[in-house]
């Protein structure tokens, strides 16, 4: 993989606070869906948060963004920070007659005037992203035409085309076979640990997360949990959290979370 | 061929529906992509409710359409009933209750019934060259509108949430197109009618996308396919004595039946 320094973060204010979520409560109109969350996402970190459908993982994500203003309570974001946003691959539309690189340089709007039109530096440092992720050679291919794994990299790329200190990924291993969804978080551990670049990955799948993020936000019908990973990730507390028999094994210094008893 | 448009009225209707057809095919392609093309056909009966309302009140029926079609955007881009019923539904109540008043303020008005069909098909050939100069001062003000913001409204529709998240102000562009489209639609179907602005908006831009991947094909191929249907339904409708309106869709569905072999190869 070739390494390109302007895809590096750069550092932000000394305290290196992202967003902190002070006593905040989240939701839409009458309907709290978090109440009383307290997380602080600093410059660096890489945050899992795992949780089934409809526990808030996209609340939290929408809150980050600017999106979403709490019910009460506070969420502060460091408003210099660019945040690089890769949606559930399902919601991009795919009817849509546009290339990789179309879809990607649309990540390069936000760093454009209202009435300026991407140049040629723009559709440059857009194919270095694209060749950051692994598919240059796709630029010119229609985005519907690409396999699951590869759409994921086109978006990932569009992310990374807007210079962010921070990469939100929302589900991106959804639907993936077990070679595919490898790839993919090993190239975002790569952004996190040589690019310098904040990750916060929303997930349902608490085994593929756990290697991964060095904290956990675990949601679960109000049930919540946030902290380092390696102290989230008891069997004792992920027995309480989900209410089920839960294991946590080691296996060559990577953890497993296995679930249910052996019956005979 | 050519001496049919020897007559002032012809060549006065032929370049109507060409920029009718134009403006319509290129916003079309929108239209079709974010799957709002019963908003086009909606817009529409309201607008010709508008030429209704004037015709029963003496105004001046351009700026009633208009004004009842900015009316009906603003209708269909709120939510009024929230997650009850798909806003899909009050697009459908819209189309019927503005057909109903269409043909309830003919009904009453002075010029009574014998109106109906004109406002309703609409009447190309008695467009007058003033309509025409309006109509191409503000087809060409809105497609140079929407391909200066193009970014922004292709941002907007492709992935609206990603938009929002990288600053994009998504609901005052989608308000936007509308309003665009609304000016389009109203002002077109005093020209060609809501059956011939509706075929133009969705035909073409569907023929197009069958026969190519790339968006600037696409808009050329859509523009290019309202052109040829109109040249061509005008002059059968003239040769064999056919409505022109349901001659020129019906070379557009001609065309869009050509394209679909092509597109499967």
């Amino acid at each position: 993989m070739t390494h390109h320094a302007d895809i590096r973060a750069e550092r932000l204010s000394p305290s290196g606070e992202l967003v902190v979520f002070e006593h905040a409560n989240l939701g839409y109109g009458k309907l709290t869906v978090l109440a009383d969350l307290n997380l602080v996402l600093a410059s660096g970190d890489y945050l899992g948060i795992v949780g089934p459908n409809g526990a808030g993982k996209t609340t939290i994500l929408k809150a980050m963004l600017g999106i979403l203003r709490p019910l009460s309570g506070r969420v502060r974001r460091d408003a210099s920070v660019r945040f690089g946003y890769v949606p559930q691959r399902q919601y991009v539309d795919e009817t849509y007659p546009l290339t990789v690189m179309e879809v990607a340089l649309m990540g390069r709007y936000s760093l454009l005037g209202v009435f300026a039109r991407p140049k040629q530096k723009d559709r440059e440092f857009v194919l270095e992203c694209l060749d950051h992720v692994g598919i240059a050679d796709l630029a010119g291919k229609p985005y519907r035409d690409l396999s699951g794994g590869q759409k994921q990299r086109t978006l990932i790329a569009r992310a990374l085309a807007g210079q962010p200190q921070a990469l939100i990924l929302d589900e991106p291993t959804n639907d993936m076979d077990i070679g595919s969804e490898y790839a993919i978080m090993e190239l975002v551990k790569h952004f996190n640990t040589k690019d310098a670049i904040t990750v916060v990955m929303v997930s349902h799948l608490l085994n593929v997360v756990a290697n991964y993020a060095r904290d956990l936000a675990i949601l679960d019908g109000g049930v919540r949990v946030v902290g380092e990973t390696k102290e989230v990730l008891s069997a004792q507390h992920l027995t309480e959290i989900y209410g089920v028999p839960v294991d946590v094994a080691t296996v060559d210094g990577r953890s497993v979370v296995l679930t249910g008893v052996v019956h005979d | 061929m050519t001496s049919i448009f020897h007559d002032e009225f012809m060549r006065t209707a032929l370049v109507a529906s060409l920029i009718v057809g134009a403006v319509c095919a290129y916003l079309g392609v929108y239209v079709v992509l974010r799957r709002i093309v019963f908003v086009g056909a909606a817009l529409a009966q309201v607008s010709s409710a508008g030429v209704g309302l004037a015709l029963l009140t003496g105004r001046e029926p351009s700026l009633t359409a208009l004004a009842l079609t900015l009316g009906g955007v603003a209708a269909f881009s709120i939510r009024p009933a929230g997650r009850k019923a798909a806003q899909e539904s009050f697009i459908g109540i819209g189309y019927a209750v503005a057909s109903a008043l269409a043909v309830l303020f003919v009904a009453k008005s002075a010029q009574g019934e014998g109106h109906l069909l004109d406002v309703l098909s609409g009447n190309i050939l008695t467009v007058t060259p003033a309509q025409v100069w309006w109509m191409a001062a503000v087809a060409a003000a809105a497609i140079a509108l929407h391909t200066l913001f193009h970014k922004q409204f292709l941002y907007s529709a492709f992935d609206g949430e990603t938009a929002r998240a990288s600053g994009t102000r998504v609901g005052w562009w989608d308000l936007f197109f509308f309003l665009i489209l609304g000016v389009i639609v109203s002002l077109a179907i005093r020209l060609a009618g809501t059956l011939l602005v509706f075929a133009f908006l969705v035909i073409p831009a569907v023929t197009a996308l069958l026969l190519s991947q790339r968006l600037g094909r696409i808009y050329a191929i859509a523009i290019g396919s309202a052109a040829i249907a109109t040249v061509a339904g005008l002059y059968a409708s003239l040769r064999m004595d056919l409505p022109t309106g349901p001659a020129i869709v019906a070379v557009l569905f001609i065309l869009l039946l050509l394209a679909i072999p092509i597109s499967r190869r």
